[in-house]
């Protein structure tokens, strides 16, 4: 019989029923849509619930300033703007890169290593155990290769999953895109992917969730719809009526 | 039977379940009147109104006229928006875009059960001939099957609205499915 592994309750009842009880401890998930999909509201509850359990978070913000993100966060009803302050560390990743002196566009084999011993070092020294990157997709930007882009994910999820870290990569799609990644690999090299997406369905427009992929777990591939609220996220089971994906 | 009957059988019901309640256009508002009435003043249960016939400013209104507090009734309110009815937004009314958007009426509900009602609830749909204008039969018994799984499952009581003069055969297969008790009220 298999091993059952410990799992890492996001927090979202819903989801976390759909994973069978949660994401197997110490996964890299990719949570992956197009732009206004829920990535980032999904990745910040996921590490908010964490904070509630006394376990740190770690958010490092590629795309946004993590200052104007907490601005526009939704207002929870179960946790205060100063708790998640308080229980997560938001790291803006430019300061990082101006740190280790990475001015380059092109990140080299070197700078990749700077990178994640940094990051490492930040979860050792806070003992973090759920990490955030929003989005991985930036950062895949500037190491242009698949290669490097395979061996700094693979890399970093293994030295992150050997601390007990869970870790979500916030992927940003296309909406024209084929597959779950921009560059392909990131999709490849994860343990779960989460995908996000909007639906239309004669002329309404739904928000869907789907658990594509997830090692270590059985779970539903069933697509839920999914409404964003002060009590969290919530989730229904998508009636079979027709509609497309978009 | 008569409503009479129907408030007297209102009062037996002590365990939540499912009841698809047929009513006419002649006593709708009555019906209405009645069940609000015991489940809200005599059971003292909180009630989540999802209204698809008419504007819950209209459903506020009469029911003002009638003597019952609609300030302790949540609405989930899928007909304002397609009728272009003037909205005021209160932290008792929530809207849906449109009565097409069944998972959305099932998200709001579980979130106004989430945030306000611990349990023991009720919850109202008006109509079920309502949504079936404006949805497939199909994806109208899946919702309803649905929400009657999850509802029993919150242990909240659940009436489904129907119009006697709108009803068919689909309706009432969809009802007799999804019901525990079925009553017509003359
Ligand atoms: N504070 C908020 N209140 C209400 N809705 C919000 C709030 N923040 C975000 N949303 C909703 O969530 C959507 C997705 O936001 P976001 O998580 O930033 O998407 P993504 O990261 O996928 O681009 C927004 O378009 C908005 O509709
Ligand atoms: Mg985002």
């Amino acid at each position: 019989m298999e091993k059952v592994r410990e799992r890492c309750l996001t927090g979202i009842e819903a989801l976390d029923n759909i994973l069978n009880g949660g994401i197997p401890k110490g996964n890299t998930v990719l949570i992956t849509g197009s732009a206004g999909t829920g990535k980032t509201t999904l990745s910040i509850e996921f590490l908010v619930h964490g904070a509630m359990k006394g376990e740190k978070g770690l958010y490092i913000s590629v795309t946004e300033a993590s200052e104007k993100l907490l601005e526009n966060l939704i207002v929870y009803d179960f946790f205060s703007k100063e708790m998640i302050q308080k229980g997560i560390i938001f790291i803006d990743i430019p300061e990082i890169y101006e740190k280790l002196g990475m001015n380059k566009l092109q990140f080299s084999m070197e700078d990749i290593n700077l990178l994640i011993e940094n990051i490492v070092k930040i979860v050792t020294e806070f003992n973090v155990k759920r990490v955030v990157i929003d989005s991985i997709t930036s950062i895949c930007y500037r190491l242009q290769t698949e290669e490097k882009i395979m061996e700094f994910i693979l890399r970093l999820s293994k030295a992150l999953s050997e601390l007990g870290c869970t870790t979500f990569l916030v992927s940003e799609l296309l909406p024209s895109a084929k597959g779950y990644s921009q560059y392909g690999v990131e999709e490849a090299v994860s343990d779960g992917i989460i995908l996000l997406g909007n639906l239309e369905r004669r002329g309404d427009l739904l928000r869907t969730l789907r658990v594509v992929k997830m090692r270590g777990t059985s779970h539903s591939r069933a697509t839920y719809v999914l409404d964003i609220t002060s009590i969290g996220i919530l989730l229904v089971p998508l009636l079979k009526g027709g509609g497309e994906l978009i | 039977m008569n409503s009479e009957e129907f408030q007297k059988k209102l009062k037996t019901y002590q365990e939540p379940l499912s009841i698809s309640v047929s009513v006419s256009l002649s006593n709708y508002f009555d019906i209405i009147k009645y069940i609000l009435d015991d489940f809200s003043n005599n059971k003292n249960i909180p009630i989540i109104y999802i209204s698809a016939t008419i504007p819950s400013k209209s459903i506020s209104t009469v029911l003002d006229v009638y003597g019952i507090d609609s300030k302790k009734i949540f609405f989930v309110d899928c007909i304002s928006h397609i009728m272009m009815s003037s909205t005021t937004y209160t932290d008792r009314t929530v809207f849906v875009e449109s009565p097409t958007m069944l998972e959305t009426i099932m998200l709001k509900a579980e979130y106004i059960l989430n945030k306000y009602v611990m349990k023991n609830s009720l919850v109202i749909v008006d109509s079920i001939n309502s949504l079936a204008i404006h949805n497939d039969m199909k994806i109208l018994s899946e919702f309803l099957h649905l929400f009657v799984t999850y509802l029993r499952s919150r242990s909240a009581y659940f009436i489904i609205l129907s119009m006697k003069e709108q009803s068919n055969n689909e309706i009432s297969n969809i009802l007799n499915f999804v019901s525990d008790e079925i009553l017509e009220v003359e």
